[in-house]
């Protein structure tokens, strides 16, 4: 895999043409009533889980990390996000208490320590980077340190997920246990259930997404990037050359399990909901499709990956209810086989394959016979 | 045998006098038990008053058999009635026959089971609802009772006289200890001894003398008796100290004697569930320790082929008993059955070579479709084979719904076996066999036979292999084709053990992937002490924090501290190679 990246073939200017589509025309068209509010809020959903892909793409496409648990990460950030959300109900759920419903509902009377500073936007947010950051950090240490790698990186991380999504069923742990935090009101004093918040909402991720792309394209161009990719194409050169490959993979580990976080922090004001089934390792797994799917080693092609397969999956899911996991199983299985890098890499596929075919009809141009055979076939 | 205090405290004179007559009477009864037996009940029905009823219910003592006991229910259950003639006389009368016009039915005298005529000859017919049937009170009742208990100490089948000897001991009434103490002299069953014991002692450790309550609580404590813990412990603590040291010193140590027992029960039983579910992991994971372990295929679908295993069970049985009906995209597809009536027990027999070949036949499919393009991009074939594995559940969904479908085991792997008070139950000691069976058949296969030889040429080093002239194309489709069966098997496996349905593959398989890699890959051996070592600490942990979720997130915790210490597992396969 020593060949140049994808994405540095794509001209700037489309690049720039969609940033600013989603970032401003889209939120237009929907505040002149061209774009529903639906449409709207389910296109903030796949700019999150864009973001998320783009996190696994830095994992994955550029330092061959292979991370089962980016979901863990990205429902971390969300339940944070929760938590304040939570408070900010106030008295205006369905006990009229001060607790969040399924607190007074297990039969608490105070609010435990450790969801009091939430009350504050501020704390919240950094909660968000820090607590997924922390746990990434410290994982990771543990796992870089005694040099676990490839599959065996990608098993672990799919552990730890599993063992998190166990851990937040549970109702002891007072997160709301299987059914999750749900019926959020307000942000930052704002309606969450009126259009104009969730179109900042949209613009708020979009903007995060245009900056992700954009920080990650100057994180893998700098010299930074090449070591990145030196890792993935041989570590070990790269070892022996005097580098600490493992406190580079860190750095990459905790920014994208930060970056991770930052999207789910944003999907879940725009969704609603939060519960532990969003962490379980199927989700990271569905997640990794979506980069697999749109060409990882590129930083478009995930963002390109998770809007499509979810747009897909929408219409599918709803069209062919039971056809959409056979679709998805299926499409996912020929992409690997057939289509190693995506649909980003299909032009490059195309234009291979075009000049095998031009130096083969080179080859048998003096004779003309055959290419007439085949016009006739 | 009890020692000499007890005994001369327990069998004063009068008691003695009463054991012996029992125990002779019991002894002629066991000869001939029914006139005598119908001719006292019958008797006692139309006795005068009710103390002299009871009396003779009493009397029944003597001869304790299941015949006495069922007179007596249809007696409680208002069955008997009484014909006054026209002296005066009452007799006791059974109904027989079917209802005739008049609503009456045919009479048996209780006495001896003969038609009741009239003084004319003729037979006498009677409404039920126009003669008195014989009434019980509780006085009459709690003397049925008396001889009801009686006779189950004396029934035939062991198991419910055990039982019968140990509810006997409810209630501490030394009014059963001479009944127990005749029972005691006839008993052959060193289990039903074992209880009389226990029951005789539990029933004296209520009596007023301190030194048969000292000599209780040595017994018990020598016999390690957990039904007696709680009235030991009310001994230990509320016995006066000043006054009753011995007493007290003897429950005391009864006491410790018990718990120490308990403990170890509860740690043997520990051992024993983390040894089973040991097993099941090691049963579930043995397919992944050969395509993953040797050949380096991550393949997620490993779940879904023991899916496939626990299906083809299910279709077996199916066809087996009554045949099978599906309809998959709308086309009904309906197996006939051959109704066998000993199919309950036989079918596994059939349906575990059938698991293996369904599963192995799939793998060899996605060997030659799929994976066998991956062999060099590990982490390709995870995806790739994850993709298939979304496939087949929703394929599983479609053909067998998206429910649980039912597997019924054998009965006998319901039973259990008690040693010494600990359970061992038999499902649990099929899975141990079942384990240690594949794992041995696995063994032989990798290490004595052409096959395995091949298996281990090519996983060592696939191109020397190659050069040596060995079909690696060859050898790969084979030993992917075995880790897929074995995952059938482990499918038919769990299939007797747990339910059925298209998710079955994904509640096993993060276990099975943790077990493989902490054994360390590439090894069998390491593969069974990870598994049962993971088995036991879940189980430990489970005992100890008394919840299996919170167990299991440690264990999680405490496999990747694990790999911090052993990157590469419990055993690592050396090599000189730089990955």
């Amino acid at each position: 895999m020593t060949t140049t990246p994808v994405s540095s073939r794509v001209h700037g200017p489309i690049l720039f043409l969609a940033a600013v589509f989603l970032v401003v025309v889209m939120p237009a068209l929907n505040c002149y009533g061209l774009i529903a509010d639906f449409t709207l809020n389910l296109w903030g959903k796949y700019l999150c889980y864009g973001i998320m892909a783009v996190a696994i793409d830095l994992l994955w496409g550029y330092t061959g990390l292979l991370c089962l648990g980016q979901a863990l990460f990205f429902s971390l950030g969300g339940y944070m996000m929760g938590m304040h959300l939570m408070l900010m109900i106030g008295k205006l759920g369905q006990y009229k208490s001060d607790l969040p419903d399924f607190m007074v509902f297990l039969g608490h009377s105070q609010l435990p320590g450790f969801w009091q500073p939430f009350y504050s936007f501020p704390f919240t947010l950094a909660m968000v980077f820090l607590v997924p950051g922390l746990l990434a950090l410290v994982f990771g240490f543990l796992a870089f340190r005694s040099r676990i790698k490839g599959v065996y990186f990608s098993i672990l991380t799919q552990a730890l997920t599993y063992g998190a999504a166990l851990l937040f069923f549970r109702n002891d742990l007072l997160v709301g246990g299987n059914n999750g935090f749900t019926d959020f009101r307000t942000l930052l004093g704002s309606d969450l259930r009126i259009a104009t918040t969730q179109r900042w909402l949209y613009i708020a991720t979009a903007l995060l997404l245009v900056a992700v792309v954009a920080g990650c394209k100057w994180l893998t161009k700098s010299r930074f990037g090449l070591i990145q990719r030196a890792i993935r194409d041989s570590e070990n050169r790269v070892l022996f050359s005097g580098y600490a490959t493992a406190n580079f993979k860190l750095f990459i580990f905790v920014a994208s399990a930060m970056i991770a976080a930052a999207a789910g922090a944003l999907y879940v004001p725009q969704v609603g909901i939060i519960n532990p089934s969003e962490m379980t390792p199927e989700k990271s797994l569905e997640a990794v499709v979506w980069v697999a799917l749109g060409g990882r080693g590129s930083l478009y092609g995930p963002v390109l990956g998770a809007v499509s397969v979810n747009a897909l999956k929408s219409w599918a899911s709803r069209a062919y209810p039971d056809m959409w996991l056979l679709i998805l199983g299926g499409s996912f299985v020929l992409v690997v086989m057939f289509m190693p890098k995506g649909i980003i890499g299909i032009p490059a596929q195309i234009a291979g394959l075009a000049a095998r075919l031009r130096r083969r009809r080179a080859e048998v141009a003096p004779d003309p016979a055959p290419a007439t055979q085949m016009t006739d076939s | 045998m009890f020692p000499p205090p007890v005994r001369r405290a327990a069998l004063c004179a009068s008691l003695l006098l009463q054991v012996g007559a029992v125990v002779v009477m019991w002894l002629s009864a066991r000869a001939e038990a029914g006139p005598a037996v119908r001719e006292t009940i019958a008797a006692a029905v139309t006795a005068a008053t009710p103390d002299e009823q009871r009396e003779m219910i009493l009397s029944l003592k003597a001869t304790p058999s299941p015949e006495v006991v069922s007179w007596l229910d249809k007696w409680k259950e208002g069955a008997i009635f009484i014909y006054q003639d026209d002296e005066g006389k009452a007799t006791a009368l059974l109904l027989t026959g079917s209802q005739d016009a008049a609503d009456s039915y045919a009479t048996l005298r209780l006495s001896d089971g003969a038609p009741m005529c009239a003084a004319d000859g003729s037979p006498i017919r009677i409404n039920p609802k126009a003669v008195d049937f014989a009434d019980t009170d509780s006085g009459l009742r709690r003397a049925m009772k008396e001889v009801a208990d009686l006779a189950a100490l004396a029934d035939a089948d062991p198991d419910k006289r055990i039982r019968a000897i140990q509810d006997s001991a409810i209630g501490q009434n030394s009014d059963k200890l001479p009944a127990l103490e005749a029972v005691r002299l006839l008993e052959k069953n060193p289990k039903a001894l074992r209880a009389l014991e226990e029951s005789m002692a539990i029933i004296r450790l209520n009596s007023p003398e301190p030194e048969q309550r000292i000599t209780a609580c040595n017994t018990l404590g020598r016999l390690h008796s957990i039904a007696a813990r709680d009235m030991i412990k009310s001994m230990a603590t509320e016995t006066d100290a000043a006054t009753d040291k011995d007493t007290r010193t003897a429950a005391n140590h009864a006491l410790s004697a018990i718990d120490s027992h308990i403990a170890t029960i509860n740690a043997l039983g520990t051992a024993f569930r983390g040894l089973s579910l040991g097993s099941v992991l090691l049963v579930v994971a043995i397919g992944l320790a050969i395509t993953f372990g040797l050949m380096g295929i991550i393949n997620m679908a490993h779940g879904e082929l023991i899916a496939v295993g626990a299906y083809t069970t299910y279709i077996i049985q199916n066809v087996f008993a009554a045949g099978l009906k599906l309809s998959p995209f709308g086309v009904s597809i309906s197996i006939p059955g051959l109704n066998l009536h000993s199919g309950g027990n036989l079918y596994f027999a059939v349906a575990l070579p059938a698991s293996f070949i369904a599963a192995a036949l799939v793998g060899l499919l996605l060997e030659r479709t799929v994976i066998r393009f991956l062999y060099r991009r590990p982490l390709e074939s995870l995806l790739a084979t994850w993709g298939i594995s979304l496939v087949l559940q929703q394929l599983f969904r479609l053909i067998f719904g998206a429910n649980n479908v039912q597997v019924t085991s054998p009965l006998w792997l319901s039973g259990n076996w008690t040693v010494n008070d600990v359970v061992f139950g038999w499902n649990r000691v099929f899975v141990i066999v079942f384990a240690a069976a594949i794992i041995a058949a696995t063994w032989l296969v990798i290490n004595k036979t052409p096959l395995g030889l091949l298996i281990r040429a090519v996983m060592q080093n696939r191109n020397m292999a190659a050069c040596m002239g060995i079909r690696t194309e060859r050898v790969n489709m084979m030993t992917f084709g075995f880790g897929c069966g074995l995952a059938g098997l482990a499918g038919a496996f769990l299939s007797q053990i747990g339910n059925v349905g298209p998710s079955l593959g994904q509640n096993y398989i993060v276990d099975a992937f943790m077990t493989v890699v902490v054994g360390g890959v590439g090894n069998i051996l390491g593969t069974v002490i990870s598994a049962l070592g993971i088995g036991v600490a879940d189980q430990t942990l489970q005992q100890y924090l008394g919840n299996p979720v919170t167990g299991k997130i440690l264990v999680l915790a405490a496999i990747i501290l694990f790999l911090q210490w052993r990157p590469a597992g419990l055993f690592v396969t050396r090599s000189r190679s730089l990955d």
